[in-house]
């Protein structure tokens, strides 16, 4: 299997390149023949990859250490499941995961457009399939996962321990799922662009698959960000670290375009901005690979330096032109088909979010880039880390997230003062009661302040458009609050979907706003000794050790202290800490020690201990109260619930066409049903 | 395994680690060598050990007493970045990272300045004047650094002033096409039919 798996690797990327040339072929000439040749292609090159990825998952959980790959990333006595894991765990097997996702992406967007968009359909094939030539050849030259070491070692050297967490097995995956389907829509507006039919069709795939790149990007962000906080032990959970930055980046255009989108589909309008943004979130997928695998830029979680880092780098330069002489020859077919009525109105408001979204994603590119310029600039290095970023960001973010408030809040096209008025009065007041009392209670952070009074004015805002629809469903249909409530979300899933995303960000930004409560304290603690703390919230904390353990488990040494906390006198339980050395199977030790935090997690605040070291019989013990941490949490899974409900197929399938699209929409049958 | 044994064996395990995999290619039960990932880190960074450089002032006058509290000394340590590889900061990286020798050496160097009676602004330039800028969490606040500051929010100026641009001459075509829609008889390009607009205005409605 191992072998075939290699074999397969090398087929798949003359099957891609074979794929690339036909359909393109296939679109220019008008060839049916190289068409159906082309998307033949691609199933078979999916399959080969298929091959190529059973067959490195078969080395690894059959320990074949005759593989470098294998025998860097696992050992014999790791869980089975961070060896299954292993195959995204490291460069080579990761690149090979990215292109296995793409080629089943490719597959299935191009098998489930094959009939709806004919003419998009093979130019989409190509793109997609130009995409896989590069993944494979950078797999196939620049980063085998089949390369063999000169001899067979009896063990390998085992997992990052810091990899061998829950979170970093589902986190990276999600990831690579939202980075790859941003490629989706980029093929196929590139392909629209070369048909100059950015149309009906254009509009339904692209938002499709945008909006399962934004679900994934969601989910692999929020799982980051726990693996951060629960793993790496430095009591936050983003520092805005490249990697990090990497990937917020096509999150926010691509949320950016799923908001603009939506006026091109009521008013046919922004079309040329719409497809800059659909290119933009590919390109930036692209380039935020790019800095997490070439190592320019000083990162925590980079891959090692290596070759691929100039591969990305030229890639990206070609994908960018090819986009850029494509948009730029086809502007007037881009020309918007309405104008605007309003600059108040919802087309300018989404418009306004749509900078600010651009303007944060600029910001974190520029700070993220910035000590190169430095260095390129004035010759010396620079740092440029949190303080920096929260220094540009916040008060963007604040921004945006008043902005998530009063765009539902304004009617289409044209907004009446009145219309204004009855809208913004409940939400407004709302959110300054909130901001008042917060006031009264004594809290002075400025930022927290605003982000607050904010966040209740957005929940406001939220909670009023739900009212005004359950309200209407029960007195129309005399339905019960539940039913009303359900009913209401189902009939129109893209929108209140919408809103219930609209609240996870409410969520996130209070969550947010809590760590400017956030206390560390520096203690050290021998077998029995007593420290009483004072948390944000004024609870008084003691922690009585019970002394420093050691012991030795499957793969790892084990050194542990455990402390029995009491909360206003009130005992809460004994919770310990621990710093691991892992060891291959000769018990020989691997890496460095690492740190197992120990967290007490409650709606309002959480308890953080973290073991950084033992000198003598005493224990170093750094204990952080981290406010509202667990609403970070929520937060993301209530944006991804809502994510989920906008992008459920059967919403598609059961609403009538609207706005833009529905004026499209005979002609599209017309058009169906003479082909 | 008593702890100091365990410590003991931790830190020969991470040499024998760093130096095994040239070292030793030829003992196969050893672990493989050729890894790519960073050699004998627990971190996913290659760490420097060595990147700690001696910060050192004579004292301002014997006998002087600290300045600076243990919070300010805290504060002051998060406006310093550590010099192993990660990008926290030295207070961030000393209480939580066992395994980083260059906190704790930037942690003395820092303590010895403050007790040598220099305010934490000395202690800053001092750092400074060692390591070079990058031994701050964020770029100063001066000279090119100034662009890093502002050439975001002033991005977004240019963005607001085009968008607000762009917005108005979209009013304006849309205001002219209303005009001569009755005159000439043509309406807007793409929704130029009564039933079309009855539509729309119908679908904005719904979704509204």
């Amino acid at each position: 299997v191992i072998l075939i798996g290699e074999l397969a690797l090398w087929v798949a990327l003359l099957m891609a390149a074979w794929t690339g040339v036909t359909s393109c072929a296939g679109g220019a000439l008008g060839r049916e023949d190289l068409v159906t040749s082309g998307r033949r292609g691609l199933y078979a090159t999916t399959a080969m990859v298929v091959l190529a990825s059973l067959g490195l998952w078969t080395a690894l959980l059959t320990h074949d250490f005759s593989l470098k790959y294998v025998a860097s990333n696992t050992s014999a006595n790791m869980p089975k499941v961070y060896v299954f894991a292993a195959f995204w765990g490291g460069q080579a097997g990761s690149l090979l995961f990215w292109t296995l996702i793409l080629a089943l992406f490719s597959a299935g967007a191009i098998w489930s457009a094959r009939t709806k968009a004919r003419e998009l359909a093979p130019w989409a094939c190509g793109t997609l399939a130009m995409i896989l030539v590069f993944f494979i050849a950078v797999v196939c030259f620049k980063a085998n996962p089949y390369d063999r070491l000169s001899f067979v070692p009896a063990d390998g050297r085992g997992m990052n321990p810091q990899l061998q967490n829950p979170g970093m097995a589902i986190h990276p995956p999600n990831l690579y799922l939202g980075y790859v389907a941003t490629s989706i829509p980029f093929a196929f507006a590139i392909a629209a662009l070369v048909t100059r039919r950015l149309d009906a069709e254009w509009l339904s795939i692209v938002r499709r698959w945008s909006l399962l790149s934004w679900f994934f990007l969601t989910i692999g962000i929020t799982l980051g960000m726990w693996w951060a906080y629960v793993e790496l032990g430095w009591s936050g959970y983003w520092a805005w670290d490249p990697v990090e930055n990497a990937s917020l980046l096509p999150w926010l255009t691509g949320t950016a375009f799923l908001h603009s989108i939506m006026i091109q589909e009521k008013r046919g309008m922004l079309r040329k901005w719409n497809v800059t943004l659909v290119v933009t979130t590919f390109l930036l997928a692209i380039f935020g690979t790019f800095i997490t695998r070439s190592g320019i830029i000083e990162s925590v979680h980079s891959f090692a330096q290596s070759p691929v880092g100039t591969w990305f780098a030229t890639f990206f330069l070609l994908a960018t032109g090819v986009t850029i002489y494509f948009v730029s020859t086809r502007l007037k077919d881009l020309e918007a088909k309405a104008g605007l009525e309003s600059m108040v109105s919802r087309e300018a408001a989404f418009l306004y979010n749509n900078l600010v979204f651009v303007g944060i994603a600029f910001s974190v590119l520029w700070g993220t880039l910035f000590p190169i310029l430095s260095e390129w600039v004035r010759g010396s290095k620079i740092t440029v880390g949190p303080p920096f970023f929260n220094t540009v960001n916040v008060p963007l973010g604040l921004l945006l997230l008043a902005l998530t408030g009063i765009g539902p809040l304004i009617a289409w096209r044209k907004a009446s003062t009145s219309n204004l008025r009855r809208q913004f009065a409940v939400p407004a007041g709302a959110g300054l009661t909130v901001g008042v009392v917060l006031l009264a209670l004594g809290m002075r952070d400025s930022y927290a302040l605003v982000a607050y009074t904010l966040a209740g004015f957005v929940a406001a805002t939220i909670a009023q458009e739900f009212q005004k629809g359950i309200s209407a469903r029960r007195s129309i249909h005399g339905e019960a609050l539940p039913v009303a409530t359900v009913r209401l979300i189902a009939r129109n899933r893209r929108r209140y979907g919408g809103y219930i995303v609209h609240a996870g960000i409410v969520v996130l930004f209070a969550a947010f706003a809590g760590l400017a409560f956030k206390r560390d304290h520096d203690v050290q603690m021998r077998a029995g000794d007593t420290k009483e703390l004072v948390d944000p919230l004024g609870h008084r904390w003691r922690f009585v050790s019970q002394g420093i353990s050691t012991s030795e488990t499957l793969n790892r040494y084990v050194t542990a202290v455990g402390l029995e906390v009491w909360r206003d006198g009130v005992r809460q339980g004994i919770i310990s800490s621990e710093k691991r050395q892992y060891l291959d199977s000769n018990k020989n030790p691997l890496f460095e020690p690492s740190t197992e935090v120990g967290i007490r997690s409650s709606a309002k605040m959480d308890l953080y201990i973290v073991l950084a070291g033992v000198r003598e019989d005493t224990a170093e013990l750094r204990i952080s109260f981290n406010p509202l941490v667990i609403w970070v949490w929520i937060g993301g899974m209530i944006m991804a619930v809502g994510g989920l409900i906008v992008m459920w197929p059967q919403a598609e399938r059961r609403r009538a066409p609207s706005g833009y699209v529905a004026t499209l929409e005979p002609a599209r049958r017309e058009l169906a049903a003479t082909t | 395994m008593r702890r100091r044994e365990f410590l003991t064996r931790s830190i020969a395990g991470a040499g024998s680690a760093l130096l095994g995999a040239r070292q030793l290619p030829a003992q196969q039960a050893t672990p493989a060598p050729g890894a790519e990932q960073s050699s004998g880190s627990s971190n996913l960074f290659d760490m420097n050990q060595g990147a700690a450089k001696r910060v050192v002032r004579p004292p301002k006058t014997s006998g002087v007493r600290s300045a600076l509290t243990d919070d300010e000394r805290d504060a002051l340590e998060r406006q310093l970045h550590c010099q192993c590889g990660c990008t926290l900061d030295v207070y961030v990286c000393r209480t939580t990272d066992f395994s980083c020798q260059v906190s704790p050496a930037m942690h003395r160097d820092v303590i010895a300045l403050v007790e040598g009676g220099y305010s934490a602004q000395e202690i800053i330039d001092a750092f400074v004047d060692s390591y070079g800028e990058v031994a701050l969490m964020a770029p100063t606040r001066e000279g090119f650094n100034w662009a890093g500051y502002l050439v975001p929010f002033a991005a977004l100026a240019a963005g607001t002033a085009a968008l607000v641009t762009v917005l108005r001459r979209m009013q304006q075509r849309a205001a002219r096409v209303a005009s001569t829609a009755p005159a000439t008889g043509a309406g807007a390009p793409s929704l130029g039919t009564t039933d079309e607009l009855s539509r729309l205005e119908a679908a904005v409605r719904r979704d509204d």
